[in-house]
């Protein structure tokens, strides 16, 4: 039984492919549940099966073992998607529709009324700023112009919930800064979001709750706050025009790497820190900036995932990408 | 609301693939042909003489009266129709369930709030709009033009649209059935092709089937010909209805239709347990 809040949960989901007599094992034993409100990331490198269980997750595919809830209810109900929405990993609207058709048809295919169309479709469109493009034809779209106008699609029932497969593909940053802050506002009113990506930096600015899905499985979960955990590890900065003495600060037990301007250093503990301080105090140099740095979400995943290889086969013998193969090539 | 967007959505697809535009514009043209190039002169009720683009006609047979001509006309047109209306709808229909099942496109249309099997029917649906239009305005332009050239009224016509329909409706069910198991456009268009041209020999089945070695293969051809659709013996029947000949009989249209259905449904059942 879920917890009230839970809005998404998995339970021992797996799925097999069978492709020309090769199974593969896309997913295995998934246990994952996102609370209401939450904004939860799931990463993996390609191929590790996120974008399986996300179609599980829409009732797009049928899992061979395990069950996937949405609100409580199973996804590959109809009716169990209103107010759901959905922006598939390179999706391709039909070319011969415009922007505005698009929404629209979408928007009745989700039962929308008419007033209702009238009124979302150029406010979704000026929201992710193709108001100007709305009578162009899909198929003249550039790659960044289609995600934006799948995301105005995906936000057109109002949904309170979201799933978004790697929003920000072939965005520039000036989009992909302008899909974050629709995702923040979309938060704001309640709306629960999905997010898949290997855009780690994305997924850290973006998400309360992350896990990590390698080779099928779940092998790391929680807050981006817990994963990025402090570490010993400062930015030093002294004021403008002084470097700091690396050489003294290695001497007292520092380890020191220069960065452009500053120096990192790691220190075994806050005594150290502190004598580290008084050391350049003594010798009069004026600090400008002592900050602690975390762990960035890309340094652990990188690690969580190589200590995972390591453990899988210790001998080093891995076998590299899996190939990926999907009910139409994808995992 | 739902059906109406997919039914839309067919024929936008449609306009923009310019398979329509096509059709109407060759219709369009045989119908203006029709209407201005074509003239004949109807003296007491017989055909007396006629110009096709000024040219005179020839008429090898003295005077005829002017039904039978047209009864005639409208007969061969109808049977041209059977093979050429089919075949062209064929043509314009063929992509519809394998551009849905697209990669990338399934997805947006199949996570919406409707299920599996009103997306795949309206489609169906939109198609049956598309291709009932077209004949109605091909069929329909050619007997209002010759009907109100000659002054006879051959209604049994367009009863043959209808007939004409339901073969149609049988392939579709069958094309949408390819397309579900193959998302492939070309085997979509290309096997109802191959089943037409093997539903027609099996009118005579009962010939090639004497003509086996073994009871076995007779039986698969007898089990072919109840199975498939019976193409030449509806073709048949058309174009005696519209001669007035006779009725047409009930089997080879209850078991063509039966088998668009049974086709229709499986595709139903396939596209609701197919994981994208």
């Amino acid at each position: 039984m879920d917890a009230p809040s839970t809005v998404i949960s998995a339970r021992r989901l797996a799925k097999e492919f069978r492709h020309w007599g090769k199974r593969l094992r896309a997913l295995d034993a998934v246990d994952l549940e996102v609370r209401s409100g939450e904004v939860f990331g799931l990463l993996g490198a390609n191929g590790a099966g996120k974008t399986t269980l996300m179609k599980i997750l829409l009732g797009l595919t049928k899992p061979t073992e395990g069950e996937a809830r949405v609100r409580g209810r199973d996804p590959r109900a109809a009716s169990s998607r209103t107010r759901i929405g959905y922006l598939p990993e390179g999706h391709r609207f039909p070319g011969y529709l415009t922007g505005a058709a698009a929404l629209r048809l979408f928007g009745r295919l989700a039962g929308l009324p008419e007033p209702t169309l009238d009124r979302r479709t150029p406010d979704l469109l000026e929201l992710v700023g193709l108001a100007d493009r709305a009578r162009d034809r899909v198929g003249h779209y550039s790659k960044g112009m289609t995600q934006r106008l799948g995301l105005a699609c995906a936000l057109l029932d109002e949904p309170n919930v979201l799933f978004l497969d790697e929003p920000t593909d072939g965005v520039d940053p000036v989009g992909r800064r302008q899909i974050r802050d629709i995702l923040l506002a979309t938060r704001t009113s309640g709306t629960t979001i999905f997010i898949n990506s290997h855009l780690l930096s994305e997924v850290e600015r973006t998400c309360d709750r992350v896990a990590i899905l390698h080779r099928g499985r779940v092998i790391r979960e929680g807050t981006v706050e817990g994963l990025t955990r402090p570490t010993r590890r400062f930015r030093l900065r002294l004021a403008a025009g002084e470097l700091p003495p690396t050489e003294r600060l290695r001497e007292i037990g520092a380890a020191v790497v220069n960065s452009n301007g500053s120096v990192e250093v790691e220190v075994p503990d806050l005594e150290a820190l502190n004598r580290l301080v008084d050391t350049l105090r003594a010798e009069r140099l004026l600090i400008a900036e002592i900050s602690p740095l975390r762990a960035a979400l890309e340094d652990v995943f990188v690690e969580v995932v190589g200590e995972e290889d390591r453990a899988a086969d210790p001998e080093g013998h891995a076998s590299g990408p899996r190939p990926e193969v999907g009910p139409e090539g994808g995992t | 609301m739902k059906t109406w967007a997919l039914i839309v959505d067919t024929w936008r697809e449609a306009l923009a693939h310019y398979t329509l535009l096509g059709f109407l514009l060759v219709s369009t043209l045989f119908l203006l042909t029709l209407t201005f190039a074509l003239n004949l002169d109807i003296v007491d009720g017989s055909l007396a003489a006629g110009t096709l683009f000024g040219k005179a006609l020839e008429f090898h047979h003295g005077n005829r009266p002017i039904d039978t001509v047209v009864v005639t006309g409208q007969s061969v047109f109808a049977g041209m129709l059977y093979v050429l209306g089919v075949f062209l709808a064929v043509f314009a229909t063929g992509s519809q369930v394998p551009n849905l099942q697209r990669r990338g496109t399934v997805d947006l249309y199949v996570t919406r709030p409707i299920t599996r099997t009103h997306l795949l029917l309206g489609r169906f649906l939109g198609a049956m709009t598309l291709v009932i239009v077209n004949l109605l305005f091909l069929c329909g332009g050619v007997f209002l033009v010759i009907s109100l050239k000659t002054k006879v009224w051959n209604p049994r016509f367009l009863v043959a649209m209808g007939l004409i329909m339901v073969v149609f409706l049988s392939f579709l069910g069958f094309m949408y059935l390819v397309g579900v198991l193959s998302s492939s456009t070309p085997l979509s268009i290309m096997l109802p092709y191959a089943l037409y041209m093997v539903s027609m020999p099996l009118a005579a089945h009962d010939h090639i089937a004497a003509a086996m070695d073994s009871r076995f293969w007779a039986n698969v051809v007898h089990g072919l010909y109840w199975v498939l659709p019976k193409t030449a013996e509806v073709g048949r029947d058309l174009t005696a209805y519209v001669l007035g000949r006779t009725t047409p009989t009930l089997m080879p249209l209850a078991t063509t239709a039966a088998f668009g259905a049974v086709c229709l449904a499986a595709a139903v059942v396939i596209f609701n347990r197919k994981s994208f």
